[in-house]
């Protein structure tokens, strides 16, 4: 027989995301909680960000990944909530049963509340269809960053970077720091797409070169990657016929973007968000299905820790209140500029927050609420980027009194270069 | 000193490995030699993986002959080497009169009573997402597909647990006559046979020039492809084939029996060992593709690859025994249905051998392949149990497809064993998910070489140059030790 657990609320996964809401849960009065992690240490992916910039929102001092993660362990220590790791999550239903495995058995929990935080992963190579052969050296930016900052083990001598995101330009500086050398960091938008701060602390600061409106078109090398041809793209990302050039490299790094990650919520029935790639929530991070919560990057990728901890205090004191819901008001939907907003849904704008994520850089720019075809707010932006979701209160727009659709989106000029 | 076999078989594909379960069965020293360090690194990795029925026999050809035994044998070999075929069923698809006029002919050649040549709309109920600008369909229920990696590698598995040797990184490069028996050269060592068999893929051409055997050069044609996420799964529940033109099947759309979708092939002029895909070779199978399946979902695509057909002009399989060695028998254009034949080749390459003086004695006793448990594909109940035995079953290392630490311990020490991550994602299906091996990727290196009681410079991906790290990185110096 399986291991059988009755509870109030049940965490999957115990990255930054899955730690704060379980804490909020308990601290908004649920006792019987349990975060199930599938490593064999809390903290996500964290502890492979070795680097400082973390913490600035919510502890207002910059932190590595892994002393941000501490901080949310020693918290738990104190609480009586149930960590269990080594746990695999690997079925949920509608009505809210979890089963996992570990080497001890097959468990079963039926929990009043579940709360989804299982992260997010990278695309691959295939997913982007890079032609070319399919040789050792190939890795995502973020296994990458695993391998080297936790295992210690060093992929190549020579990199050529793909995306100019903020994982691909830590990595640039991460990978120069051991005496790799860094060929070049490769972007097919015409801006940058990370943080300008780790840009210049990434790149100028190394002397690396960025190629904006560049993509790797092929990898040669049958057996240990040999070199990449990258050629320049035009304005809709397709390959200018007779720019190809060759890199010499022996590894291409792959920082092309990162996918909630959702199969467990897909077994379960929640449905999901074209843009987000996430479940559709409201304010409080609540799935369509009752009592089933998503929060952190299983909801939408955040760039900030910060955020991902926020929203899931939230979602965590929502599953320990687990009261009835108002109807839902809004329905947010991305318009031209917008490449995903979150929350999708609205039921009370009192309290919470509205994220919303240009797909493309833009300067004097200004971000435009619409229901049917009337712009009711706009708020202006001076600079936004792909890389920094923009972050509203609730109560600061001025919300229509009647429901319905709503339609955000941006105006401005797009920036090329930096 | 030379070591001698009774039969040496080089080249460790599927219709190696598939003649070497098959002499497993007689009181025979067997050795097959491979130059990569697995089995299945050659044609048979790269294929669409479907056992065609009777309906695409070629008649009149060493082709179809083989591939019709292998047909009727395969229930048996089930039996023996437990290697789950996936029966899915066919549609080839016709969208004009000159194509229909051809399902009546494939339908003559089946001969299956319960194969038919259905409308549109009957046809639409089987498979929604076909194209609406069909005009019939013919449907064939006996069709299916298999994990290429796992039909290689359970023939393999047989071969050993019935005493067959395999040496890898072992590149025969010719061969001497002594007396009555035939010496095989590697730059390791040379080996010292009765009889030697030449089944090399897209080598084995070369290697028949090399003893002396006049056989026409080979062409390289290569095909690529796509591979859908799971998320595709049931977007097509059967193979579909588009008419076949003259250089081959065409460019099909079809399940795999691990519930990810195919696409592909196309036909390219290409050479021997150019496995790169190719941005007009993509659109040309995108293309194909979409002509069945009009809504085919290429944004859910994990990973694209090519391979390379080993053809002769004639298009047929050529096997006989050498001019200059008696014992030795070649192998050539073993291109499709190679994988579905290779049971019906491994007989016919028995019957060459005895023809040439070989006795087959049968052995007292076989000892049956019997599966390794897939994790993924357990009931909870099996889980349960799996775990009661070993913890090891409990601990999941790839989350994609599912993979326990026991599996991977069982792939390592199989025999033959993975070596390689690719040697365990053909196995094991470890990094041939969705993620493609992004998360599992983080652990399996300290794993694997734990198991393997390796360095990190003996970690690769595939072949001997495919080191997967270079070192290590910086360690933290005391600052208090350099003084100054
Ligand atoms: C490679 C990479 C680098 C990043 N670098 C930075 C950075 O420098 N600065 C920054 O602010 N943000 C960074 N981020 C963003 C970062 O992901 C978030 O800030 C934060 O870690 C997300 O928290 P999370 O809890 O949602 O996800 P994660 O940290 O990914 O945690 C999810 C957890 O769930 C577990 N899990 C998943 N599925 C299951 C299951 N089925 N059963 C059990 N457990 C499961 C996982 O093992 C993991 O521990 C980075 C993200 C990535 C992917
Ligand atoms: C695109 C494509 C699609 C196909 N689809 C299908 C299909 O759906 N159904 C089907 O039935 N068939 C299909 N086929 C055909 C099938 O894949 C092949 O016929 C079959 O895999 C050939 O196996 P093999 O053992 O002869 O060759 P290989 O698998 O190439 O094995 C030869 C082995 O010999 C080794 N070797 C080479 N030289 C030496 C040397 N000098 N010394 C030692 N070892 C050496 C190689 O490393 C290799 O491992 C397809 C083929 C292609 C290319």
């Amino acid at each position: 027989m399986p291991h059988h657990i009755d509870c109030d609320v049940v965490v999957i996964g115990g990255g930054p995301a899955g730690m704060a809401s379980a804490l909020s849960a308990w601290n908004h009065g649920a006792r019987k909680i349990f975060i199930l992690e599938r490593n064999d240490y809390l903290g996500g992916i964290l502890n492979q960000c070795i680097h400082p910039g973390f913490g600035l929102q919510v502890f207002g001092e910059e932190l590595t990944g892994p002393e941000y993660a501490a901080r949310y362990i020693d918290q738990l220590a104190k609480t009586s909530i149930e960590v269990m790791t080594e746990t695999t999550v690997l079925d949920l239903t509608p009505n809210k049963k979890i089963t996992a495995v570990n080497p001890e058995g097959v468990w079963e929990f039926y929990s009043e509340s579940v709360i989804l935080s299982m992260g997010c992963r990278e695309k691959t190579r295939g997913m982007i269809f890079i032609p070319g052969f399919r040789p050792a050296g190939i890795y995502t930016a973020g296994l990458a960053q695993y391998l080297v900052n936790v295992e210690g083990y060093l992929p190549g001598k020579k990199v050529v970077i793909l995306g100019s995101g903020d994982i691909g330009l830590i990595m640039a500086r991460r990978l120069t720091l051991e005496g790799v050398k860094v060929e070049a960091v490769v972007e097919v938008r015409p801006s940058l797409s990370g943080l300008i701060r780790n840009y210049v602390q990434c790149l100028l600061d190394f002397e690396l070169p960025l190629l904006l409106s560049h993509t790797v078109t092929n990898i040669f090398g049958k057996e240990r990657v040999e070199g990449v041809e990258i050629s320049r793209v035009d304005q809709s990302w397709q390959p200018i016929p007779g720019t190809e050039r060759l890199l010499n490299c022996d590894t291409l790094l792959l920082s092309v973007g990162l996918l909630p990650e959702n199969e467990i919520s897909r077994k379960a029935g929640v449905s999901l968000c074209h843009f987000s790639h996430g479940p559709f929530v409201d304010e409080s991070f609540s799935t369509d299905l009752d009592g089933i919560y998503a929060c952190g990057n299983v909801a939408s990728v955040f760039d900030l820790v910060d955020y991902v901890t926020l929203v899931s205090q939230k979602a965590g004191q929502t599953a320990a209140e687990y009261r009835d819901k108002k109807p839902i008001k809004y329905q947010l939907n991305p318009g031209s500029g917008v490449g995903l907003v979150i929350p999708q849904r609205v039921r009370q704008v009192d309290n919470g927050w509205l994220f919303v994520r240009p797909d493309q850089s833009f300067r004097d720019g200004k971000v435009q609420f619409r229901t049917q075809g009337k712009v009711f707010d706009k708020k202006r932006v001076a600079v936004c980027r792909p890389s920094e979701m923009i972050r509203y209160d609730l109560k600061n727009i001025h919300w229509p009194e009647e429901g319905g659709e709503v339609i955000v989106e941006i105006i401005g000029n797009p920036i090329e270069g930096i | 000193m030379k070591k001698a076999y009774d039969v040496i078989i080089i080249g460790g594909g599927v219709v190696g490995c598939a003649i070497a379960w098959f002499l497993s069965h007689f009181d025979l020293k067997i050795l097959l030699l491979e130059r990569e360090l697995d089995v299945c690194c050659g044609v048979s990795k790269a294929n669409t993986g479907i056992l065609h029925s009777r309906s695409y026999l070629t008649p009149g050809t060493v082709k179809g002959e083989l591939h019709q035994r292998a047909l009727s044998w395969f229930p048996e070999i089930e039996k023996e080497l437990d290697f789950h075929p996936t029966v899915t069923g066919a549609l080839t698809v016709a969208f004009n009169q000159d194509d229909l006029n051809y399902l009546k002919s494939i339908k003559k050649i089946g001969k299956y009573d319960d194969a038919e040549i259905l409308s549109p709309q009957e046809s639409r109920i089987l498979e929604p997402n076909l194209s609406d600008r069909i005009v019939a369909t013919y449907y064939d229920p006996h069709a299916a597909v298999v994990s290429p990696f796992r039909l290689t590698l359970a023939f393999a598995e047989g071969a050993a647990l019935n005493g067959v040797k395999f040496h890898f990184d072992r590149s025969v490069g010719g061969f001497d006559q002594q007396g009555k028996k035939i010496i095989v050269h590697t730059p390791n060592e040379n080996y010292e046979a009765s009889y030697v068999v030449n089944a090399t893929g897209l080598s084995s051409v070369k290697i028949a020039q090399k003893s002396g055997d006049r056989v026409p050069d080979l062409s390289a044609f290569k095909g690529e492809y796509f591979l859908l996420d799971k998320e595709s799964q049931g977007l097509v529940k059967k193979i579909l084939y588009p008419i076949p033109n003259s250089v081959s099947k065409g460019i099909l759309v079809s399940p795999t029996p691990e519930g990810n979708i195919l696409a592909g092939p196309n036909f390219e002029s290409s050479c021997a060992d150019d496995t790169s895909t190719t941005p007009q070779g993509l659109n040309e199978v995108k293309a194909g593709a979409q002509k069945l399946v009009p809504q085919f979902p290429f944004n859910q695509t994990i990973q694209i690859f090519a391979g390379i057909r080993p053809t002769l002009p004639e298009r047929d399989f050529l096997i006989f025994v050498s001019k200059k060695y008696p014992g030795l028998i070649h192998l050539c254009g073993i291109e499709s249905p190679g994988l579905t034949a290779s049971p019906g080749i491994a007989e016919y390459v028995g019957e060459l051998l005895v023809q040439q003086g070989l006795s087959l004695k049968n052995k007292d006793q076989i000892i049956f392949r019997k599966a390794f448990p897939v994790f993924h594909d357990c009931d909870w109940e099996k889980r349960e149990e799996l775990i009661a035995q070993d913890p090891d079953w409990g601990q999941i290392v790839c989350r994609c497809e599912e993979v326990t630490i026991a599996e991977v311990k069982y792939a390592l020490r199989m025999n033959p064993p993975a070596r390689t991550m690719d040697g365990l994602k053909r196995r094991i299906r470890v990094t041939a998910g969705r993620c493609q091996g992004s998360f599992c990727q983080m652990h399996l290196p300290s794993i694997v070489m734990n198991l393997l009681n390796i360095g990190i410079q003996d970690l690769l991906k595939s072949d001997k140059n495919s080191n997967l790290f270079v070192g290590e990185t910086k360690k933290v110096v005391n600052a208090h030790a350099t003084p100054h």
